[in-house]
Formats: C-alpha cells, sequence, structure tokens
C-alpha cells in the first residue's frame, strides 16, 4: 500500500476512529486501525467488538493495500506533524510515513487478523435528519441506568412510529423522553436498544454532520451512515450491538394527570436547587412546599452537620398545596436539559411521579420519582 | 454422540491452530444448536463473532466436524445473543446500594416482570406461615410444585391486607424460576375485564383468546370484581374452560368464598369450587410478632423487642398496617437518628392504634352482621322469629358479648328490651353451633375479619 494524503484529514479521521478503542488486553488487535484502501478512498475500520467505525478518506491511492497500527499511538505522532502532504507505505507489516522533514517507521499487526466487521445485508433503512436525532439524544442519553442489573434499562430506546422517532432513556429513578418528527413517515413500527456507551459516540461523532443521515436495522445490529456528498460511497458507517430484550412498558410511568402544577422561571429555579444542594446532606433530599396563596414555591434543605437553607421563588401555581422531597441531582439533570426559560413542573399525589418540561415545546419529558416525604 | 460432545471435540482440535486469545475471543459462547442431515448449524454471540468464524475458520472448523463425523459437509452460523449474566459480586453491590438509598423511590413498573406481571419480590421464602394460612401456603407450595396436577383451580380468599396476593403471586414466582419454561401469567380483575372491553371494542377477542390458551399457569387476582360483569364472566368462563381441559393451572384469589361473591354465574361458581378452596384469615400475635421481626429485618432496622411486642399488640387489622406502623418508626429513625422507645413508638403509632375506624363499637357490628347477610339495619331490631331475622340477630347478641364483652342485660336492653336469658339463649346457641356447623363458623370468620379490617 502507498498513498498520499494531507494532514488535517489524516488527523480528523483518526480522531474519530479513535473514539471507540481502548486498551484491549485480551486481543491487541483490537487496539489498531485498520488502513486500506478502496477505489480512490483511504478506508480507517476500528472496533471493541460492541461499536465499529468505518471511515472514507478521499486521497490519491499509488498502490493498494492494508495495514493494522496502533491508532492511540499513530493518531498522537500524526497529530505533531507539520501541516503538509503526508506519504504512507506499508511495508512488512509496517507503516511508513514521510512528511517534510520526518521519515518515520511504526510497526503494525498482520492485518488480516482484525475483525472483519459484520456487513449489512437487508437493506431496510430510515433516512433521517440526524443533527436533530443526535441533538435530542444529548437531552437523554446520560439518564440511562449505569448498572448491568437490568441490561434492557442500561441503553437507549429508540422507537419509530408514523412520523414520530421516540428517544428514552431511563434509571428506574427518572425517566426522559425525546420525541423527534420525522420528515416522511415509517411504513412500520421499528424500535430497537443501543448500549449508552456507542450511542454517545454516535452523538458525538454525528452531531456535526449537516447531511442526512441513514439507519439500517438487522435484528442484532444497527448502522448509522453518512454519505458522501460528492460521490455513492458513505463517508462514516457507525455500527453497533444492539441489547436484546424488551424495553418496558415506560409509557404507563408517565402520569396522566396531576395535583399540581406549577410553573417556574428554569434559571431561578435551578440556581435555588443548586444553592439548597449543598445543604442536602447524604440523601441529596431537597424539599418543595408549595403554596398557592403566595403563589410561591419554597425550596428547602437541611443537614445535621451542616445547617439549613430555605428560599422561595414566585411561581404559577394551578391545584392544592402540597410538599414533596426530591434528590437534587435527578432535578438539576433534568433542567439542564430544558433549554427554555420557563418550565412546567407537574407534581402528582404522594410518592408518585412528577414531571418535568420545557414551556412551549411538547417534544420533552423528564418524569422524576419523589423522596419518601419525611 | 450428541451435539455438545461433538463440539467440544472440535473445539479441543480448535485450539491446536488458534492462538489463545482469539481462542477465547471468538469461540466463546459458541454451540452447535442444530445437526441435520449434512448440516450443522452453529450459535455465535454476536455477528463479529459470525463473520469472523464463518470467513476464517470455516474450513477448519468443518474439517474437524468432518473428522469426527464424516456425513457433515456444510456450515451455518446464526446468532443467538447471549443475555447478560449478573456477576455476583456488581449484584451485591448494587443491593447495599439499594439499601442506602430506599428513601429514593423507583417506579414500581419497571420491578414487575414484562412478561408474566409478577413482582418478584413475592416469594415463598419471605412469607410467613401460621395457623392462620396453614392450609392456604400449603396448597400454594403444592400447585407451585407440581402445576395443573394437584389442585386445580386453586381458590384463596381472605379479607384485605393478608397475603392473597403474596401468596399467589409467590406460585407464579416458584413456577417461572423453575426454568421449566412454563408460561405464567398474573393479572387482576381489573385488568382482565378492561382487557375483554377493549378487545371487544377493537374487534380482536380473537387474539386476546388465543393469547390466553398458550398459557400454563393463569393467576388472577381479586375475581370478586367479576361480580356483575357478564360478558367478561362469559369469556373467562371459555378461557377457564380451554385451560382445565389442558390440565394447565388456574389460581384465584378473592376476598370471599365463591358462594359469598353476588351475581356471580352459577357454572362459573361450581368451577371455582370444584378445585380447592383454602382461606388466609387474620394473624395471630405470635405471627404478628414474626413478621415484624422479619420486616425490621428486611428494613435493616434496628427495634427493641418491647417495641415490636408492642406493636404486634397493638396493630391488628392486617399485615399492611403492620408494615405501614413500622414505615412511621423507620422513617423516624433515619430522620432522627436515634432509637426507638417504647413511650416515642405509643406516640409515633397513636394513628395506627386510635384510628376511628378501627374501634369496634356497637354500630359496626350492627352495620357488619346486618351487611353480611343482606339486611336492613332496621330489621335485625324488629320483634320477629323469621328464621332470616332471628339468625342474623342471635349471631349479633354472641359477637355483642365475645367482641365488645357486653353484659347479657345490656344486650337485651339493645335488642328492644328483650329478656336477659334471650340473650344468654342466643350466645350459648352459637357458641354451639360454631362448633358443629362449619358453614357457621366460616361465617364468623368472615365477619369478624370485616369488623376489624374496616
Amino acid at each position: 500500500m502507498k498513498i498520499e494524503i494531507l494532514k488535517e484529514n489524516l488527523k480528523m479521521a483518526l480522531n474519530v476512529v479513535e473514539r471507540i478503542v481502548g486498551k484491549n488486553l485480551s486481543l491487541p488487535i483490537l487496539d489498531n486501525v485498520l488502513i486500506d484502501t478502496d477505489e480512490n478512498y483511504l478506508v480507517l475500520s476500528s472496533t471493541d467488538l460492541e461499536t465499529a467505525i468505518k471511515l472514507w478518506i478521499l486521497t490519491k491511492i499509488v498502490k493498494k493495500g492494508k495495514v493494522a497500527i496502533p491508532v492511540k499511538f499513530l493518531s498522537s505522532f500524526i497529530s505533531l506533524l507539520p501541516n503538509e502532504k503526508i506519504t504512507l507505505e506499508e511495508k512488512k507489516q509496517g507503516l511508513y510515513i514521510e512528511c517534510k522533514n520526518f521519515k518515520t517507521q511504526i510497526q503494525g499487526s498482520n492485518p488480516e487478523e482484525f475483525p472483519i466487521i459484520p456487513e449489512f445485508k437487508n437493506l431496510e433503512f430510515v433516512d433521517l435528519d440526524i443533527k436533530k436525532v443526535c441533538q435530542g439524544l444529548s437531552q437523554v442519553v446520560d439518564i440511562a441506568s449505569v448498572s448491568q442489573s437490568r441490561p434492557e434499562i442500561s441503553g437507549i430506546y429508540f422507537l419509530f412510529s408514523k412520523n414520530n422517532l421516540k428517544i428514552v432513556a431511563t434509571d428506574s429513578f427518572r425517566l426522559a423522553e425525546k420525541t423527534i418528527v420525522l420528515d416522511k413517515a415509517v411504513k412500520k413500527e421499528i424500535s430497537f436498544i443501543i448500549p449508552q456507551k456507542p450511542a454517545k459516540e454516535i452523538m458525538n461523532i454525528l452531531i456535526e454532520k449537516d447531511e442526512n443521515a441513514k439507519i439500517y436495522f438487522s435484528p442484532n445490529q444497527i448502522m448509522f451512515e453518512v454519505q458522501m456528498k460528492e460521490s455513492e460511497k458513505p463517508q462514516i458507517q457507525i455500527t453497533s450491538r444492539l441489547i436484546e430484550g424488551e424495553y418496558p412498558n415506560y409509557q404507563d410511568i408517565i402520569p396522566k394527570d396531576f395535583k399540581t402544577k406549577i410553573v417556574l422561571k428554569r434559571d431561578e429555579f435551578l440556581n435555588q436547587i443548586k444553592t439548597a444542594s449543598l445543604f442536602s446532606g447524604k440523601i441529596n433530599e431537597v424539599k418543595f412546599i408549595v403554596n398557592s396563596k403566595n403563589n410561591e414555591v419554597e425550596i428547602f434543605a437541611q443537614s445535621a452537620d451542616i445547617g439549613e437553607n430555605r428560599s422561595s421563588l414566585s411561581a404559577k401555581i394551578q391545584g392544592e398545596d402540597l410538599e414533596v422531597s426530591f434528590n437534587h441531582k435527578y432535578l438539576i439533570d433534568g433542567l439542564n436539559n430544558i433549554k427554555s426559560s420557563e418550565v412546567i413542573f407537574e407534581l402528582s399525589e404522594k410518592e408518585g411521579p412528577c414531571v418535568l418540561k420545557p414551556v412551549g415545546d411538547v417534544n420533552y419529558l423528564y418524569v422524576v420519582m419523589p423522596i419518601k416525604s419525611t | 454422540m450428541d451435539n455438545k460432545e461433538l463440539w467440544q471435540s472440535v473445539l479441543a482440535q480448535m485450539q491446536f491452530h488458534v492462538s489463545k486469545a482469539n481462542f477465547a475471543t471468538w469461540f466463546q459462547n459458541t454451540e452447535i444448536i442444530l445437526k441435520e442431515d449434512k448440516t450443522v448449524i452453529i450459535s455465535v454471540p454476536n455477528a463479529f463473532s459470525k463473520e469472523w468464524l464463518s470467513n476464517k475458520y470455516n474450513k477448519l472448523i468443518l474439517k474437524a466436524l468432518h473428522e469426527v463425523d464424516d456425513q457433515i459437509k456444510d456450515l451455518n452460523f446464526i446468532i443467538k445473543p447471549q443475555s447478560l449474566k449478573i456477576n455476583p459480586p456488581l449484584f451485591r453491590n448494587n443491593q447495599i446500594q439499594e439499601k442506602v438509598d430506599t428513601e429514593q423511590l423507583k417506579f414500581d413498573e419497571f420491578k414487575v416482570n414484562k412478561e408474566t406481571n409478577l413482582n418478584p419480590k413475592y416469594t415463598f421464602d419471605n412469607f410467613v406461615v401460621g395457623s392462620f394460612n396453614e392450609l392456604a401456603n400449603a396448597a400454594a407450595l403444592a400447585v407451585a410444585e407440581n402445576p395443573g396436577n394437584v389442585y386445580n383451580p386453586l381458590f384463596i380468599y381472605g379479607g384485605v391486607g393478608l397475603g392473597k396476593t403474596h401468596l399467589i403471586q409467590a406460585i407464579g414466582n416458584k413456577i417461572s424460576e423453575n426454568g421449566n419454561k412454563k408460561k405464567v401469567k398474573y393479572i387482576s380483575s381489573e385488568k382482565f375485564v378492561s382487557n375483554i372491553v377493549s378487545a371487544i371494542r377493537g374487534g380482536s377477542i380473537e387474539t386476546l383468546k388465543n393469547s390466553l390458551s398458550s398459557i400454563d399457569v393463569l393467576i388472577i387476582d381479586d375475581i370478586q370484581f367479576l361480580a356483575g360483569k357478564n360478558k367478561t364472566q362469559e369469556e373467562f368462563f371459555h378461557t377457564f374452560n380451554s385451560l382445565y381441559e389442558k390440565n394447565k393451572q388456574i389460581v384465584l384469589s378473592s376476598d370471599r368464598p365463591p358462594n359469598a361473591i353476588p351475581e356471580l354465574e352459577e357454572r362459573l361458581r361450581s368451577r371455582f369450587e370444584g378445585g380447592m378452596i383454602a382461606d388466609v384469615s387474620l394473624p395471630d400475635y405470635e405471627t404478628r410478632l414474626v413478621i415484624l421481626k422479619n420486616k425490621a429485618q428486611e428494613k435493616n432496622l434496628n427495634i427493641s423487642e418491647d417495641v415490636l411486642e408492642y406493636i404486634a399488640n397493638n396493630v391488628k387489622k392486617n399485615i399492611r398496617e403492620l408494615e405501614g406502623a413500622l414505615n412511621r418508626l423507620s422513617l423516624h429513625i433515619k430522620t432522627n437518628n436515634d432509637g426507638i422507645t417504647i413511650d416515642l413508638a405509643k406516640q409515633l403509632l397513636k394513628g395506627f392504634v386510635f384510628s376511628p375506624f378501627d374501634v369496634v363499637s356497637f354500630k359496626k357490628i350492627i352495620e357488619t352482621v346486618s351487611k353480611f347477610y343482606s339486611l336492613d339495619e332496621k330489621s335485625i331490631f324488629n320483634c320477629t322469629r323469621r328464621k332470616e331475622i332471628v339468625k342474623p340477630r342471635q349471631v349479633a347478641m354472641f359477637l355483642l358479648r365475645k367482641e365488645l364483652k357486653y353484659s347479657f342485660p345490656a344486650i337485651a336492653r339493645k335488642f328492644g328490651g328483650k329478656d336477659h336469658t334471650t340473650a344468654i339463649y342466643a350466645y350459648k346457641k352459637i357458641l354451639q353451633e360454631n362448633e358443629e356447623n362449619n358453614k357457621l363458623t366460616e361465617e364468623l370468620n368472615l365477619i369478624k375479619q370485616r369488623i376489624y379490617s374496616g
């Protein structure tokens, strides 16, 4: 293999493919990036056997061939090179790099050892605005459960139905749901659960793309593909394993009615919770006291060793007066994902789920369970 | 040679050709799932393994297989995802964390198994057995061990908060745990009715029937709510029959025995009575104490014996109340970080011990008795010797004496100035019949349960 490529292009590509590579002791080949050629394109692949990334770059190909090189090492080396044209040449499983004043040789591994990235044979796909999806995903992705004891809720749930895409995550204490309206309705309902880590990678990599992306489905895997503008080739493909299992009937959890509905200024609300959180002690408890007479919500936190804090903010209140406690972390997480200047906070009966949502946007919903009241 | 041995011999050979790391990566969780004529189908855990084995090791595997069995000419791979196994240490970690976080509430729905609708927290292990539920427990255990063959249907009845749901869910959990792939379905009557209603509306009653007929163990809670819902009863009747004929287990619970459920079709009633009927009644003092101790241990509470004894002595209504009382104390311990003395407990549990609804009064007894025998409250005081009124009146007198320790003259006065010997006669008669007549004993128990569970 021998190719010529601009440093910037190679650096950018390596920065993407190295994301999913970690230190793999049992199978060291996974530390490598597979550099391959395809017509006039250089193809970079990396995988951790859960996720795989494949990237195409238009380059000058002098001689075809392939090589597997430790990707972290290669990436840090390339980023130090001057911003010039680089020549890459493969000799005996090693990579010879020439760039202006540098002549380098990096030892690689046998490219035949590199895992084969599964192809998608059935071509069922959805075409959608990936930027919107990734932005939606970012409002949800951190909520998923970290614990593996319930594998199905450790991932992010995607549900395509008619012209809606719902992205859902929960850790059984709270749940976030983002609805994205699709330009084109899907023919049949499709749903799958992506593990959290690949979902984050997909989000981080694809959020910068302005093009539409295609999502290809198979029973065990999913692939996101963005095509090149100038040719038929994909510019990037991200494949991920799916989590087996059925997602819980999350719709049942979203309360249909509520006892008290309050509308608050988001920034002020967030600020007061953060202040109260300093006093909330080990169980992170922050108490809300709704006072409809004064149109006020009082926020209260105390702990034996620190002290106590009381603050209030004005609110539009509908419904009964009540007191309810929450873990401040869960509220802050929810509020951080809401960008509108006002938020609606719907409190349901004692010890039932409560809902946070932005004013003027019906497409985001954050359900949170309270702390048992004292 | 079975498939397992065959695959083992292949794996043994492959070890010579493949590096250890590769072997561990690609051959982990693989097995032969089918051998048919000349083709062998191998299941692999993920798409990567499939690609790798079919592209790189296909020939090697085929050769190894061929050496053992020269019939084999072809290989196929299919992906069979592994259910994630939970590492025991990880799990323990979780439990500890859960204990710390008990105040943070969870979505209840998530604890429930989606397929069976069972809540895994109900098991036989944490079910406290006493004389009051011995029979029901034994029957439930027998059913769980041998579903469909011993007592079918199993009908469990008793007042609120006495553990009916716990018991019947425990049956379901035990059966599905046994791993013999029995399809278990737990459903509350209310949900059952709404399913049928929406199926009728959506014209999908056949699909509903089919989904019900494939169940091995059907558990329906609070069956008394079917009363008066004729269409549902009819559907249920057919489901019941088709399951019963196939020796599928049916478990039902209700707050009263089948013959006391009003507006239940005769054919259903007779079927409910055709299996085993067992009751759970109010726990006695000792059992209440055991339950309290168990629950305190579960919640990791350190409560002294005399406080538990105080609760057991004073909270008698049902087990749910016991738990409520304990929760009250646990909250206090957590917020104030100090122990519970008996005086503090008395103060905290005021609401549980002296609830106005709890106090058994003259009025309550009359009300319950007349309601039980479907009589007007006034008619019980009527000066008549009609049989249907005499018996309830005697029962009421008996209970006033027994539960409220009324004097005989006082009872007589309450019943319109009768002679006190009438009251004595009534008391003695019921007492005696109580010993001879099982039906009456049962009636008395039910009335008492209702009086106390209010």
